[in-house]
């Protein structure tokens, strides 16, 4: 399954991790694991491409974060959704719907 | 938003680096550390949880790198942190950096040099206002005009073929009729000259070049005055007063710049003119290589004992300069100008053509169709491009060579960075950086070698034309951006294949090669791919370099044919002087007398064997021709015949052997009966040999003058060196200006300072036009092939300088590479010649390879040079086999040197090397 994570593209990544994240607060494990459990365990993102992601999605704007302990009492970072992300949810929702639309027409054409 | 954010993440990881990279290593850490946990509170050991949840990570170390790689302002980030990196490592390796650097200056320095040329002659637009909305009428049509006479001054080219004519010169009517169409032009001026002015009344007399113009001359092409004013429409009025405005260059050079020039009168050719004042600094020329030091209005022309306009001023003879109006299209105001040309040149008084001829008009814009010296300089500066391309190639393909040996040497360094996660496109990145860095450092020494270089040869041009050039080399916007782009194409050039191969390093292999930094005995596959590609760059320097070497070889050999031609008199030892008392105010027989004593002083000056004169210098560029019948011919046509003028004892004087008859003396030119002495090709081409002594020749029209022929002289050379001998006349000199001829017993340059203080002394209001030896108008009419000559072998030479440097490099690096295997080889008891023979073979096979290369290139690029040869042939067998011989002396040398070091390494040391 892991393999998968090579066939993510690259919006999908990101729409995922806003999805993941949703409306709490979240540290890059969570983030990871709560994909994974979302997808039913179709994508498991390693750090490699997660890590990247988070920083430019928080450089670009549609993430925030903060220093705070973890469960275990752990200092670690925590993501959660701006404004913008928000917006960039409905967006890039809209737009995978619509290609996903496509496809399954296609494929049952 | 998303930018402000972006620029904001930017000037954090910029500034406050360090603060980011701890968060970041905090922020992997917890990752770890907490599957760590997870895994310990389920049962593992804790080194046990550690690995695999490290493992599972996938390298923290490249995560981290993938992270820094996304980030805002990476991209300013890493160049600067790889500027400074690769300023660090070119410091470290001063030797390799130096010879780099010079190597690059060197190759980009002669490609900004003779840029800078082709900007100055080429590219450089017209130095006045808005110089885009400029057009030059220009007609065409299937034959020459029926037109009273045509004139041009070199504005133009002009065309003259079977089936087609076409040029700028035009009638004053025709100018009149544009100026008048204000739908299509803003404005219209017309022009003609320089003329050749005596100048008095400002110290000495002098010589000056005048420019004739319509009044709208300076308004049409927005040129504002300096000081005073520039010629206005009312100048131009017949009966207005004899103004004249100066160029800004010859104001300052003749005036001193002195504002009190204004309101001033000098005489030009005895006629007083009023200085109304000078023209604006920027204006320089309108045509390129056509300067002019006076203006003075189309009125003044009769006045200033011109004829150019014919009689009734219907001659062609006017170059036409248009301003468009605004917003007008240049192929819209050709279709509205031409209904109104063909009219008037169809059905005027005078038809110049027939409807058949399909007459038109032409309008070009003016920086296309104003050629000047654009015409003569366009062909050598094409090739002198072509030229300075491959010696740019040539140290591309040198420093690249360098590049790979420094880059083998380097590949433990690119292992390492490679394995602590640097991707292949960051060492591509950094290797590129150093290049560029390299590139942009030779071409700023460059810039200053080309500036130099380009000053000489804007001198070298103007010094060989027929008035002096300005030619501004100074680098301007055109020339920077350049050089900015041969360096940044000869950064890529050379850069490119170290990089590549320095991300193509593979980690493990280098590593496993252990620590001792030795090389292994066996080469495996990967570095054997190195000398290959170090080899194909030294054939290629070599083929660059014998193409080079050849051409400069054709065109040597051309010089040395051109300069053994026999003329058929004798060009050395001659001094010219070139005067003209008529623009004095001298009538004829004044002229007569001032040239007899004029001779005899010329004569009696100490180191002059003999003076004469005649109407224009032979091999000067000038010539004038004139359409004979001769008595007794066979054809009944006219004949194209060369005349020249000259004075008593002129064949004495240049050594022109009289093979039959009497030479022209006193009594021919006094008057009497009308004398000539014609050349042996008269004889051979009109009268097939027979006795030509006491026969006429002389102009179809019987009523004109017909000379009586006295005598027969060798064949002479007298339009150009190339040319075959022609039939030519020799007829007394009774008028005009005159080129006298000095033969001397000393070096004819010695002479300047007596034969123009003579003049002086005789008369000092005939200024002295111009004093030259007969070798250099010779040398003028060989220009291109000398600049070419001189140039492509310079350029081949640094070709081949730097082609034995790269020959040289690649066989001492192989030795030094190579040097255990020697020593195995010399212990096994290979013979030391075996040893030289290795690295000679190695080394000889390269140049073979390259002048084989190169000598099938030049076969094909020599035909480039075609037009400029002279004697030899584009594929001359001399200069063919010549070449490579002294190519392969040269390599032999270079190889020599480092296969005599391989063949003196001492087994015993080598074996120890590890």
């Amino acid at each position: 399954m892991g393999q998968n994570q090579t066939n993510l593209l690259q919006g999908t990544l990101d729409l995922l991790i806003l999805k993941a994240i949703g409306d709490g607060e979240m540290h890059g494990l969570g983030i990871s694991r709560r994909i994974e459990q979302i997808t039913r365990g179709t994508f498991q993102v390693k750090p490699g491409s997660l890590f990247p992601a988070l920083h430019r999605m928080e450089e670009a704007g549609w993430l925030a974060s903060f220093w705070g302990e973890s469960e275990n009492n752990r200092r670690a970072k925590y993501y959660r959704r701006t404004k913008a992300g928000a917006r960039q949810v409905g967006i890039e929702t809209k737009q995978w719907t619509t290609i996903a639309e496509a496809m399954a027409s296609a494929l049952e054409a | 938003m998303r930018v402000l954010s972006w620029m904001k993440a930017g000037v954090r990881n910029l500034f406050h680096r360090e603060q980011a990279e701890t968060e970041l290593d905090a922020e992997v850490r917890a990752w770890v550390d907490t599957v760590a946990e997870e895994r310990i509170a389920a049962g593992m050991t804790p080194a046990e949880a550690r690995r695999t949840a490290l493992a599972e990570f996938g390298g923290t170390e490249q995560v981290k790198q993938r992270v820094r790689d996304t980030r805002a302002g990476t991209g300013v980030q890493t160049v600067w942190q790889d500027v400074r990196f690769a300023l660090r490592m070119l410091r470290k390796s001063p030797g390799f950096t130096t010879v780099v650097v010079l190597t690059l200056a060197l190759g980009i320095g002669a490609n900004t040099a003779i840029f800078s040329l082709v900007n100055a002659v080429l590219l450089q637009s017209i130095p006045v206002r808005h110089p885009e909305e400029l057009v030059v009428l220009r007609w065409s049509a299937h034959k020459w005009p029926e037109s009273p006479g045509m004139a041009s001054f070199g504005d133009c080219k002009m065309r003259g073929g079977v089936a087609e004519a076409s040029a700028c010169s035009l009638p004053y009517a025709t100018f009149q009729e544009m100026a008048d169409r204000r739908d299509e032009f803003a404005d219209a001026t017309a022009f003609a000259g320089p003329a050749e002015l005596d100048v008095a009344g400002n110290g000495q007399a002098t010589i000056a070049h005048g420019e004739l113009v319509s009044g709208s001359y300076f308004e049409t092409l927005g040129v504002p005055a300096a000081v005073g004013r520039t010629l206005a429409a009312a100048d131009d009025h017949p009966g207005a007063a004899a103004v004249a405005v100066l160029d800004y260059g010859y104001w300052q050079s003749a005036f001193g710049g002195s504002p009190a020039v204004v309101g001033r009168t000098i005489r030009l050719n005895n006629v007083v003119f009023t200085i109304a004042g000078v023209a604006d600094r920027e204006f320089t020329r309108l045509t390129p290589g056509k300067p002019a030091d006076l203006y003075m209005t189309l009125t003044q022309e009769k006045a200033l004992g011109l004829r150019w306009g014919g009689d009734q001023d219907a001659g062609w003879w006017l170059t036409v300069v248009g301003r468009l109006g605004p917003g007008v299209k240049r192929t819209q105001a050709e279709a509205a100008v031409n209904p109104m040309f063909r009219n008037a040149v169809l059905h005027g008084a005078k038809p110049a053509w027939k409807a058949g001829d399909d007459p038109r008009l032409m309008l070009i814009p003016a920086q296309k169709g104003l050629m000047g010296f654009r015409g003569f300089l366009s062909e050598p500066l094409r090739l002198l491009m072509l030229a300075v391309g491959m010696v740019l190639l040539i140290a591309c393909a040198n420093v690249a060579g360098l590049m790979l040996a420094r880059s083998t040497s380097r590949e433990r360094e690119m292992a390492v960075r490679l394995a602590l996660g640097a991707s292949r496109r960051r060492v591509i990145q950094q290797v590129l950086t150093e290049s560029m860095l390299l590139s942009l450092a030779g071409a700023a020494l460059g810039s200053l070698v080309a500036y130099g270089g380009a000053s000489v040869l804007a001198a070298f041009t103007s010094a060989n034309w027929y008035q002096p050039l300005e030619i501004d080399v100074r680098p301007d916007a055109h020339v920077l951006l350049f050089t900015i782009g041969v360096a940044l194409v000869t950064g890529i050039g050379f850069g490119l294949a170290p990089a590549l191969r320095g991300a193509r390093t593979r980690a493990a292999a280098e590593f496993s090669r252990g620590t001792t930094g030795g090389v292994p005995l066996t080469t495996h596959a990967g570095r054997r791919r190195w000398p290959g590609l170090g080899s194909a760059l030294v054939v290629a320097q070599v083929a660059l370099s014998i193409v080079m070497l050849t051409g400069a070889g054709l065109l040597l050999r051309t010089l040395g044919k051109l300069r053994s031609v026999d003329a058929g008199f004798d060009t050395r030892n001659i001094l010219l002087l070139w005067i003209d008392p008529t623009l004095a105010g001298y009538d004829k027989a004044r002229v007569l007398d001032l040239y007899d004593n004029l001779q005899r002083r010329l004569a009696a000056l100490p180191g002059v064997v003999s003076a004469s004169y005649s109407s224009g210098a032979l091999l000067d560029g000038d010539m004038w021709t004139q359409d004979v019948k001769v008595e007794g011919q066979t054809s009944k046509q006219t004949e194209e015949l060369q005349m020249l003028r000259v004075g008593p004892r002129y064949f004495e004087t240049m050594r022109m052997p009289v093979m039959r008859g009497r030479s022209l003396g006193a009594a021919d030119v006094r008057g009497g009966p009308l004398t000539a002495v014609v050349n042996q090709a008269f004889v051979r081409k009109f009268l097939e040999g027979r006795d030509p002594i006491g026969l006429h020749f002389g102009s179809d029209d019987k009523k004109a003058p017909q000379w009586a022929i006295v005598g027969v002289a060798r064949d002479a050379k007298y339009d150009s060196l190339t040319d075959e001998d022609a039939p030519t006349a020799y007829v007394p000199l009774a008028e005009g200006g005159a080129a006298f001829a000095l033969r001397t017993a000393v070096a004819p340059s010695a002479l300047i300072p007596a034969v123009r203080k003579t003049m002086r002394d005789l008369d000092e209001n005939v200024p002295v036009m111009r004093v030259q030896t007969q070798s250099e108008t010779i040398d003028r009419l060989l220009f291109n092939q000398r600049l070419l000559a001189r140039l492509l072998g310079v350029f081949a030479g640094l070709g081949l300088g730097l082609a034995c440097i790269g020959l040289y490099g690649l066989l001492s690096y192989e030795v030094t590479r190579r040097t255990r295997e020697i020593g195995v080889r010399s212990a096994l008891g290979a013979q030391r010649r075996n040893v030289l023979g290795l690295f000679l073979r190695r080394g000889l096979l390269m140049v073979v390879l390259g002048s084989a290369l190169g000598l099938a290139s030049a076969a094909m690029v020599t035909r480039l040079l075609a037009s400029m040869l002279y004697g030899v042939r584009a594929l001359d067998p001399v200069t063919f086999v010549v070449v490579p011989v002294f190519l392969a002396v040269i390599g032999l040398v270079a190889c020599f040197l480092p296969a005599s070091r391989a063949m003196r390494v001492d087994p015993a040391v080598a074996l120890r090397y590890e």
